[in-house]
């Protein structure tokens, strides 16, 4: 978990009430727990199993993979821009390794 | 040979040809063991969990994916609650299933009051052709339910 996420917002500076929609993708392995390597072992399970996204103080999605979501998992969701504050989008996986990315939200 | 018979004999061997590339493609069909082996049991489990005492609606909930996954390893998965969303009427929770994976529960999202919609869209790694089921429980306890097939190019490999 090196690599910064790519998060890419609809509308940074929305109408109130308007929907907006974020995109976002991390690069993760996403170890399934199914896999081996190469002496026949079983690989151990790492996956993202938490992430949150919030503007300002309230809690906007919750998003729980399971092993079959993909490896550098992307997620998509929308919500309604209701009052300026700081878009925090937290992944976190297995390892307790965490990931943020922040984008201001400005509405107008 | 006389061509009568000739002709005769080559749509009888047409036919056998049919016949077997047939019952081949019937018996083509992999099932797949070992790690990737499906879990019905697991997603009866996280069915019934899911749905509780209610009874599930056909409408309200879209799901969007492709008829043809061609890269197992990522599937394009869009779901949307199209029912109006309000503060007090809103999805609470929305999970999709993968029927034939070996973990059949393939991701849980959560929403707030303060979300305001209710739509994502995920990735999934798929083992083999199955149907994906997609499930939203509304803040009145009323539950949504959609699924489509999708086939599955290549099996196993995106796990």
């Amino acid at each position: 978990m090196t690599k910064p996420p790519r998060v890419w917002v609809s509308n940074a500076k929305p109408a109130k009430g308007e929907v907006v929609r974020v995109r976002a993708q991390i690069e993760h392995v996403m170890e399934s727990g199914l896999r081996t390597d190469s002496a026949g072992h079983l690989r151990p399970r790492n996956i993202i199993r938490k992430f949150e996204a919030r503007l300002g103080q309230h809690l906007l999605f919750t998003w729980e993979p399971g092993i079959s979501v993909a490896q550098n998992p992307y997620i998509e969701f929308t919500f309604a821009a209701r009052e300026s504050g700081e878009l925090l989008m937290v992944w976190t996986d297995e390892k307790e390794a965490l990931l943020e990315a922040r984008k201001a939200i400005a509405v107008s | 040979m006389k061509r009568r018979d000739f002709v005769a004999g080559s749509v009888a061997l047409g036919a056998a040809l049919a016949v077997s590339s047939g019952r081949a493609q019937a018996q083509s069909k992999p099932v797949l063991a070992g790690p990737l082996a499906p879990n019905p049991a697991e997603f009866r489990r996280a069915m019934s969990e899911f749905v509780g005492n209610a009874t599930p609606v056909e409408a309200g909930l879209k799901l969007e994916l492709p008829v043809l996954a061609d890269n197992p390893g990522a599937v394009p998965v869009h779901a949307k609650v199209t029912l109006p969303i309000t503060e007090s009427q809103y999805c609470k929770e929305l999970i999709v299933l993968a029927e034939l994976n070996p973990s059949p529960l393939a991701c849980r999202f959560r929403f707030s009051p303060a979300t305001g919609t209710a739509e994502a869209a995920v990735r999934l790694r798929l083992s083999q052709t199955q149907t994906i089921h997609a499930l939203a429980r509304m803040s009145d306890g009323k539950v949504l339910i959609a699924k489509q097939t999708v086939t599955v190019a290549a099996s196993g490999c995106g796990m």
